[in-house]
This record gives structure tokens, sequence and C-alpha cells, in this order.
């Protein structure tokens, strides 16, 4: 019984990072892009709580990719994300909105 | 008892693969391959939790770590200051090995053997590797400077460029001395270990003197002509904030030390006497990369294949974080050696998979330097892979730094601190 508790706690610990499995090179890829947003916005998009960086794991990937391009294009201010947003392609900023918004 | 013996009797922490008779050299499948990580540092951590991440948990990873516990160079300045303390900067390895099914020895790696592709650790120990990922930071060059290794050795000078005791040690010195008194803090010449933290270091400790003993001063003493990084903004919040508490001397290139005196020597200016010294000798990559033959790079650095951090110097090494020789505007930053260890991880599963490795990866880079308790400014880029030049190149436009310092960006840095520990260890 109680190994069956470990098991069950094991998996729950590890399943509730809600990491995508990886079939592909292409899959591979994606997650490894949208990994360099790990370190301020936390591993696959679940930031620390209360830690005063904006969550983002509530969003949309529509959203998500609005408020990027946006980040982008200057219609929206901010400290760091307009600077680092241009460093990306249209492209790669919707492939990370992809992996780390919600999907409906 | 002799090497040989001691080797032909290692043994290893249980269920770990030991040196067989041989070693194979054709490339093992992702289930079977041996990937050991060397240095629980923000690279080698970060690779060891994104290596199973990548993998579906299905990587086979060791991490070889002395430490108990993970100490952050980054906020070790409030410890410095005396704002902060220890227990702040420290993390624990367990999510790595409870969250992330690590192996996880408590040991330090003392020879590697590219040929045979085996790892010795200090306690006896040889592991065979398929896989190498080296994350072992920097070491500092106490013989660059005359006197230096014997003053520090005596605690009559400190570094506390790598976390640990010597960060309480510094702010136990700067606690212990008397109003009036005078820290410096020397620089070596560029490319050293995060390049703004020196600066950040004078100005908490000068956020410190003056409110506890106002009649000190902060010497900071550059062997490069000018401020390294985030110079405008310093200068703004020096000549602000702390003024006639802190002065900035550049071309200043440490040669001496003498302990007795506590005076440092210079090869061109006159002598500098100090009550506290913080001195910071130049840097290279960690002593095991050296000893490996690793660092092509001026016999300091070690040259690595961008796409996949490998070593130039030997195949299945990859080297992550402060010990390479890195892209060009590419700084010497835990931020940057947590995104290292990302592409170095893809690049490794994909290989292990027999799939085709990410020919364009993308890093990114933020550091946030506090100018005071409560505000702080930053700088960030972004570096695409350029498959002509082979390295990593900083996106023209992207970037830059902050406005201003600001309450804000003090928040964001605290915030940037919680979450890279969290996204390196838990
Ligand atoms: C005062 C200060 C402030 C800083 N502030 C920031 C900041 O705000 N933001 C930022 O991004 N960066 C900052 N940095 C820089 C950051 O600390 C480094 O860039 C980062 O630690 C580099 O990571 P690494 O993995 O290369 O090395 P480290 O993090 O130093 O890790 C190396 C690890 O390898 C282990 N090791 C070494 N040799 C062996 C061996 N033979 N066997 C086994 N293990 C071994 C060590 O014990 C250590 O744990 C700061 C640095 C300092 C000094």
């Amino acid at each position: 019984m109680k190994s069956l508790a470990y098991s069950v706690l094991l998996f729950v610990s590890l399943s509730s990072s809600c990491w995508a499995q990886i079939s592909t090179a292409d899959q591979l890829d994606q997650q490894g892009l949208a990994a360099t947003c790990a370190n301020c916005h936390g591993t696959n998009g679940k930031g620390v709580p209360n830690a005063s960086i904006p969550l983002i794991s509530q969003l949309s990937s529509e959203e998500l990719l609005a408020q990027l391009l946006a980040y982008k294009s200057g219609t929206r201010s901010g400290t760091l994300m307009p600077q680092l947003t241009k460093g990306y392609t249209d492209a790669q900023l919707e492939s990370i909105a992809n992996q780390l918004g919600q999907k409906p | 008892m002799n090497n040989s013996r001691r080797h032909f009797l290692a043994h290893s922490a249980a269920g770990l693969s030991l040196l067989g008779g041989f070693s194979s050299f054709a490339q093992a499948s992702l289930g079977k391959a041996q990937i050991l990580v060397i240095g629980g540092g923000f690279g080698g951590a970060t690779a060891a939790k994104y290596l199973r991440l990548f993998s579906n948990n299905t990587a086979n990873v060791i991490l070889i770590e002395p430490n108990a516990s993970f100490l952050s160079c980054p906020m070790s300045n409030f410890v410095v200051a005396g704002m902060r303390t220890m227990a702040d900067i420290t993390s624990p390895y367990e999510g790595l090995t409870k969250h992330h099914g690590i192996k996880l020895i408590r040991d330090s790696v003392s020879a590697i053997d590219p040929d045979k592709k085996t790892v010795k650790l200090s306690s006896g120990s040889v592991l065979s590797y398929d896989k190498v990922v080296l994350s072992p930071g920097i070491s500092l060059m106490m013989n660059s400077i005359e006197g230096l290794a014997k003053a520090n050795q005596a605690g009559v000078t400190l570094q506390a460029w790598k976390a640990g005791p010597e960060t309480l040690m510094l702010y136990k010195q700067l606690a212990a001395m008397r109003d009036g008194g005078v820290f410096a803090i020397s620089i070596p010449e560029a490319p050293y270990r995060c390049p703004p933290g020196p600066y950040e270091r004078a100005s908490l400790v000068a956020n410190y003197l003056k409110q506890h003993k106002p009649k000190s001063k902060v010497l900071i003493l550059d062997a490069n002509q000018d401020i390294t990084s985030k110079g405008a903004l310093f200068k703004k919040a020096w000549a602000e904030q702390y003024s006639g508490l802190i002065e900035y001397f550049p071309s200043h290139n440490v040669a001496g030390v003498d302990a007795k005196t506590k005076t440092l020597r210079f090869e061109v200016q006159d002598d500098v006497r100090a009550d506290v010294l913080n001195v910071l000798p130049a840097m290279s990559a960690g002593e095991i990369a050296i000893k490996t033959g690793l660092a092509n790079a001026n016999g300091r650095w070690v040259n690595v294949d961008f796409l996949n951090f490998e070593a130039t110097a030997a195949k299945d090494i990859h080297v992550l974080g402060d010990a390479i020789q890195t892209a060009p505007l590419m700084p010497k930053s835990g931020h940057m050696a947590n995104q290292h260890a990302k592409v170095a991880a893809a690049a490794i599963i994909a290989q292990l998979n027999d799939w085709p490795i990410n020919p364009a990866p993308v890093v990114n880079n933020t550091c946030y330097s506090f100018v005071n308790e409560h505000a702080a400014v930053h700088v960030a880029s972004v570096h695409q892979y350029d498959a002509q030049a082979k390295t990593f190149k900083s996106v023209p436009g992207a970037g830059g730094l902050s406005s201003e310092s600001s309450n804000t960006e003090a928040s964001y840095a605290w915030g940037w601190a919680h979450n890279i520990w969290a996204d390196t260890l838990a």
C-alpha cells in the first residue's frame, strides 16, 4: 500500500509540470525555444507565485502571441519584454506562444 | 594506496554503471547512454533537469557536485553588504532527485579521460560515460598577482567570487571595519565572471557604509579602461547616491599584494592601502576543464561548437557556462549558463535519439544589478545562431539597458532570482 501511495505521489509531482511529451525533433526544437523564457517565467511557463514577475501560465496561446507581438512592435510598454521580443522572429514568438499558452 | 590500486577497487553509489574492462565508442541510444553532469551550478543543474525533461524522463542522468546545496552568486552581494543571510542564497538539490529522478553524487571529479571515456572522482570511484556535460565555473588565477595566493589563504584578502564561506567572511570584515575605513575592490581585465557584478558589489557595500559607517570609502580599482557593463547607469547612481563615498579608478591593474601592510601594488600607479581588500584576480575555466586539456582558447577558456556546446578539443564532452570562450557580446552570467544548458541538453537528446540537432538555436540574457537596496537596473540581449559564422550573434536592435534605476526593476530582479533558482533546481 505504502509503495502505491508513493508511486501515485511521484506521478502527481512528475506530471504536475504538465510537460508535453516530446516524440519528434520538431517538438524538441520548439520546447527548447520556449525554454529560453523559463529563466524568468518558470519551467514550462509555470512561474513561482508571488515572485513579482507576471505569471503567464493562465494565458491562451492567442493572448500570449498578441502580447508578445505588441511588445515587439512597441504598442505595449515594459522594462525587458520590448527589448527581448525584438530579438525573436515573429515565427519564433508564435512557436513560443503555442508551447506556453493554454490550449482551449 | 596507489592510484592504480584505488582505481581497481573503484566502487560507486548503488545502481551506477561501473567501469568495465572496456568501453564502447558507438553512439549509445537514449535509454542506455550514461550521461554524467559535472558541476551543479547554474549550467550543470539546469542541464541535468532539462536532459530529463527533454527525454520524457528517460535519460540516465547523474549529477556530480561536491557542495551539499546550491549557493547562488546572484544576490550574494546582498550577503556581503549585510542585507541578507547565506540561507537566502542557498537552495537544496533535492528537487532534482525527487522531482526529476536525477542521481546525485556528492563528490568532485579529479580527472576525465576523454579517450577511455571515464571520469574519476576524488573518492577514487571511476565511472564510464557516453556523454559528459561539464559546467565547472571559473577558477581564480591567484598566481597572476604577486603575493595574492598567500594573502587570500591568510584571509587578508578575499575574493568571494564563488559564493561560499568567503561571502560571509567579507561581510564580517566589513562589519568589523572602523568608520572612516577603506573598502577596496579590484577588477581584472575582461573577460571575467559577471561583468557588472563588481560594480553592483561596490554599490551595495557603499549603501551599507552610508547607513552604518558614513565616513568610510569604497575604492574601485578597475584594470579595464572603463566600467565594463551598465557604465552610465552605475556612474549616475554613484554621483547621486554615493558622492564622496565611492571613488572609481580605471586602468588600475593590480600587480602585487602586501599582506602585512594591506597594500595593493599596481603596474603603473601609486600603491593603495585599504582596511578590507576584495581582490579579484584574472579568471579562467574551472580547473578540471584545464586539466583535461579542453581550454584551447589562450589556455584559459574552452572553445565549443555552439550548436551543441561540445568542446572542440574532445568528443562527447559538452561544456557550458562561465568556462567557455563565449560568443561575441555573450556575458559570463548565470542566466546565460542556464540558456547554454538548454541548447546542449536538447542537442544531446536529439543526438541520442538519432534526430537532427536544431540548426537555429536562440538564447537570451537578462542581468539585473542593484544600485542600492531597493533599486536595480538591467541589461538584456538576444543571440541567434549564425550558421555561416558558426557562432551566436546578438540581434541588432534587440536588448538594451534600463532607462534608469527603479524599484520596479528591483522587484523584478528578485522575481528573476526566485524563478531562475526554481527553473534550475526545482
Ligand atoms: C557577485 C556575483 C553576482 C552575480 N550576479 C549575477 C546575476 O545577477 N545574474 C546572472 O545571471 N549571473 C550573475 N553572476 C554570475 C553567475 O554566478 C555565473 O555566471 C554562473 O554561476 C555560472 O554558472 P556555471 O555553471 O558556469 O558555474 P557555477 O554556477 O559556478 O557552477 C560550477 C559548479 O561546478 C562545481 N564544480 C567545479 N569543479 C568541479 C569538479 N571538478 N567536480 C565536480 N563539480 C565541480 C562547483 O562546485 C559548482 O557548483 C554573478 C556572479 C557573482 C560572483
